[in-house]
């Protein structure tokens, strides 16, 4: 029975592909990395979408607070605004910001 | 490190979100699952495909992967629901095999004969008993492994690999010598 199942394996061996085979890892990561990519954008995209209805329903109120403190708060809105957007360029994915991946 | 332990560290490493660790798996897991797919899809080009796809799922669900399973059972358990969702229907199979029957070359020798018939009794067994012979008897995978990763009870896999192992040696004329 050895024998067989032996000589039935020599020839299922004869279709196995590498054991390494750098061009499908690569193909693959590729597609891993273009998918990620595709979650990032749909995800930083539909937060603008909110934010961008959350800010449009609610400015007829923060207009005026704005305006009667912009003068004090101005510099240090701006630097939250840039940090923020300095974490989001050079530091963690998005989804990892929101508490959606790790 | 064992190649369990490696397994491991690598799954947890990727469920961290590292595509680092995600592509050593592949690197780790390609030979085993491309080979099942290529003897249970007949087709390299398909199968190879069919195991691009297979990865991408499974980075999308290895938060799912629970510690201590096999990562090859569970990759094979995800190429072969991809594979029977990509043949479904038996027509293109035959199809398929009329085309091949067509294009194949007479003058073959032995080996690639041989080759040739244990490829086309492949494609005549059924898909569960193709792939529970591609498991265990190619890559040597356990019966309870193959059933883990084919959703099928433990007996059912051992009776396909034994019908299944029947039926190839009798398409290749070859004896089993236990009996």
């Amino acid at each position: 029975m050895m024998q067989t199942d032996d000589r039935l394996k020599g020839l299922f061996a004869l279709d196995e592909p590498p054991a390494r085979d750098p061009a499908f890892s690569t193909a693959v990561i590729e597609q891993v990395l273009r998918q990620r990519l595709r979650e990032d954008v749909a995800l930083m995209t539909a937060v603008s979408i909110v934010f961008a209805g959350v800010l449009w329903l609610v400015w007829p109120f923060l207009q005026p607070a704005i305006v009667s403190v912009s003068q004090g708060l101005a510099p240090t809105l701006g630097a939250i605004a840039l940090a923020f957007c300095a974490t989001m360029i050079l530091g963690a994915r998005p989804a990892c910001l929101f508490g959606l991946a790790t | 490190m064992s190649p369990a332990s490696l397994d491991e560290a690598l799954v947890a490493a990727a469920q961290g979100g590292s595509t680092e660790a995600f592509s050593r798996l592949v690197e780790r897991h390609q030979q085993v699952l491309r080979g099942f797919l290529r003897r249970i899809c007949g087709d390299w080009v398909q199968a190879d495909d069919l195991a691009q796809e297979t990865f991408i799922v499974a980075w999308s669900r290895i938060g799912r992967l629970t510690t201590g399973s096999s990562v090859r059972g569970w990759l094979c358990g995800i190429g072969y629901n991809k594979h029977l969702s990509a043949v479904r229907s038996a027509a293109r199979e035959r199809a398929r095999g009329a085309i091949y029957e067509a294009e194949r070359d007479p003058t073959v020798d032995a080996a690639i004969e041989d080759r040739l018939t244990l490829k086309r009794a492949m494609t005549d067994l059924p898909a569960e008993q193709r792939a529970c012979i591609s498991l265990c008897l190619a890559a040597e995978f356990s019966h309870a492994e193959a059933a883990e990763a084919l959703a099928l009870p433990l007996g059912t896999v051992k009776s396909h690999v034994t019908r299944g192992r029947a039926r190839l040696l009798q398409a290749l004329g070859l004896s089993d010598d236990a009996n």
